[in-house]
């Protein structure tokens, strides 16, 4: 195959080929044969199919055949058809009788001799049904009242039919006497027809062995004439009931939207309540101080603002609540002694400070007595900052109010009365430290 | 005993079950700064149940988390004693997870500091974890726990009466407990009623003051309208 290569690159052969060591040992003597059988070309011999023979190295060629002589797919391997080494068969033509008819015609046809076999084979096929019969005493006794109006006559048609017709009921439909016995549909055959196995089975107590069937030919009909409903529509009709379905969808889309909707509402409403439940209890000493600026600003008497906050105080709503670790599971008793996360860096501080000042161990054994009266005491403790802060601010106005008079009138002046006096610097040491 | 409500998930309703343990370290000072790692101390950080009995009934194993510093920093103990022994030159948090028996009960955290060196005592202040100085033992922080076990489950229930029955007296402390929860509890007592008695005073004075500050509007008010 290189060869090849080297033929159409129109490079040069190497005369020697090249001396591996492999090569050089494998003897000068295959060397020798291959010159000595001096694989010429014969003449005729296209120069592929030669270099498919013969290699420069005499291995085996480069094109390996991809499926055994004698494989499955070796079809166009093989010179002649494998055809069956058998003699051949002999055929005649044989008269044979359809035992499903009964009038003993007798056909010919095509059948190997071999074949001993004298049955019709697709006799088989021919599958009878058991339509019951029933005598005349049957009927007077069981089968003469029904709903329906039918005759003697008209049922001993439809059996008849039945019986033609191995009970499709279609053919039998189409092919019932309408000038003797009336129009009669496919449901009202089939109706009469179930109602008279069904009542023959009870009669003749076949009902244990054999399954008896129950026709329910109004809920046939309804289905019937709903189909053709639904196959009658016109385009416009079909259209209208498509956009009816989409504007329900979206109807439906938008429902659910709203209900999500006021559920996120809802849970943002109770979160705010909550908030504003502490808010309420604890305001925040930056609202406070906003509003006492304010005031300031306008420089006009008006209620206190200080009153909401001591209102909150004294309904003793103030304070820290503290998580309720309820349920079940494990935890450390330490938990409950955590401060909320919902409480201001503000707060956290001024407890901390308190702690502190009364020299309490701020992370005390964790006991259920120790942890409630701690709580209790840091939920105090709050309060306690709270009531100093509005305390130090009324003090505040106070003193504005004094200074406001004294430029007003000078002279005169306003006593602060003794006891709030040096409570003041006492607070603010407090709180200053 | 409660009835066994498996609609609860197999909770016991209405029981809990209190198991106080305690956990720290002890630390000795080798005295001198060892030479190949610079480490100045042994210690032990531990965790070990309040009264003698024997955790393991209850507890599946305890999960001791060092610093990322030290080689495998992540130690777990299946069995009494749960503790670690290890040495070092510097504190850090030691975190310890408990893990029970009953998968079906969540682990619970631990935060420790371990304690090398004796903080300045400062008149009064009390430190989170009881630190106490022996001469034999070398320094010892530890801090008392109680595991609170709301509405157990019924297999869960079972290990802790188990091990509860193993209990055998104290275990001895070097910490006095007890001692620390009554006085502790004392000072809180008392705080609070400080606290309290301060709170009806500021009331009292809150109310005073806005009293004042309405009468001395009205004054203002009196004296600021005649020149308007």
């Amino acid at each position: 195959m290189s060869a090849d290569v080297r033929d159409i690159l129109d490079i040069e052969r190497a005369n020697t080929p090249e001396i591996t060591r492999d090569s050089f040992l494998a003897t000068k003597k295959r060397n020798f044969e291959r010159t000595k059988h001096a694989s010429r070309r014969p003449e005729g011999m296209h120069r592929e199919v030669f270099a498919l023979l013969y290699t420069d190295k005499k291995d085996a060629p480069p094109l390996l055949p991809t499926d055994t002589a004698l494989g499955i797919g070796a079809g166009y391997k093989q010179n002649k058809a494998r055809l069956g080494m058998k003699k051949v068969r002999k055929w005649e033509w044989a008269p044979f009788s359809n035992p499903a008819r009964n009038d003993a015609a007798v056909f010919h046809h095509w059948k190997r001799v071999s074949d001993d076999s004298t049955d019709y084979p697709f006799a088989k096929f021919n599958k009878q049904l058991e339509i019951p019969s029933y005598t005349m005493t049957e009927y007077n006794a069981h089968l003469r009242n029904n709903i329906q109006h039918w005759s003697k006559v008209q049922t001993d048609h439809l059996f008849d039919l039945a019986r033609r017709f191995d009970l499709r009921f279609i053919v039998m439909a189409d092919r019932w006497n309408r000038q003797q016995h009336g129009t009669k549909t496919v449901e009202e055959l089939k109706e009469r027809y179930y109602e008279v196995i069904a009542l023959l089975a009870k009669a003749k107590n076949q009902s244990i062995e054999k399954k008896t069937f129950v026709y329910d030919a109004e809920h046939e009909r309804r289905r019937k004439e709903q189909l053709e409903k639904l196959f009658k529509r016109t385009t416009q009709q079909v259209e209208e009931e498509q956009m009816l379905i989409n504007e329900m969808k979206k109807i439906e889309a938008r429902k659910k939207e709203r209900e999500r909707k006021t559920q996120d509402l809802q849970k943002l409403i109770s979160q705010a309540d909550q908030q504003n439940e502490h808010a309420a209890n604890t305001p925040s000493t930056r609202k406070y101080e906003k509003k006492l600026h304010k005031k300031k600003v306008h420089h006009t008497p008006r209620p206190s603002k200080v009153d909401s906050v001591v209102n909150a105080i004294e309904i003793g709503s103030s304070g820290i609540k503290f998580a309720d670790l309820r349920g079940s599971g494990v935890s450390l008793r330490s938990q409950k002694m955590k401060l909320p996360a919902n409480i201001g860096q503000r707060k956290v501080k001024a407890l901390e400070q308190a702690i502190q000042e009364f020299k309490v161990d701020p992370a005390p054994p964790p006991t259920e007595d120790i942890c409630t009266s701690f709580n209790e005491l840091r939920s105090d403790m709050v309060l306690l900052c709270e009531l100093r802060t509005a305390l130090s601010t009324c003090i505040y106005e106070m003193e504005s109010l004094k200074h406001q008079y004294e430029a007003a009138c000078p002279g005169k002046t306003l006593n602060i009365p003794p006891s709030l006096v040096p409570i003041k610097t006492e607070t603010l040491e407090n709180s200053a430290t | 005993m409660t009835e066994f409500n498996a609609e609860a998930g197999g909770r016991l309703k209405g029981v809990t079950i209190v198991k106080p343990i305690v956990y720290g370290n002890i630390a000795r000072s080798f005295g001198k700064k060892r030479e190949e790692d610079g480490h100045t101390h042994q210690w032990k950080v531990y965790l070990k149940p309040y009264y003698n009995e024997d955790m393991s009934i209850y507890v599946k194993k305890v999960h001791f988390k060092l610093h990322e510093s030290y080689a495998n920093p992540n130690r777990i103990v299946v069995k009494p004693p749960y503790e670690i022994t290890e040495t070092g030159w510097g504190e850090f948090e030691v975190v310890i997870k408990i893990y029970f028996n009953d998968q079906s009960e969540r682990p619970v955290t631990c935060y420790h500091i371990l304690k090398l060196f004796q903080s300045p005592v400062v008149d009064g202040e009390l430190t989170s974890s009881s630190t106490t100085m022996d001469t034999k033992k070398g320094l010892v922080s530890e801090s008392y726990e109680e595991i609170v076990f709301q509405e157990p489950t019924q297999i869960m229930q079972h290990y802790l009466m188990l091990s509860e029955q193993s209990a055998n007296g104290l275990l001895n402390h070097d910490t006095d407990f007890e001692e620390k929860k009554s006085k502790t509890l004392d000072n809180i007592v008392n705080v609070k009623q400080k606290v309290k008695s301060e709170i009806v005073t500021l009331k009292d004075k809150l109310k005073l003051a806005r009293e004042t500050i309405v009468k001395f509007k009205a004054e203002l008010a009196k004296v600021q309208k005649p020149p308007a």
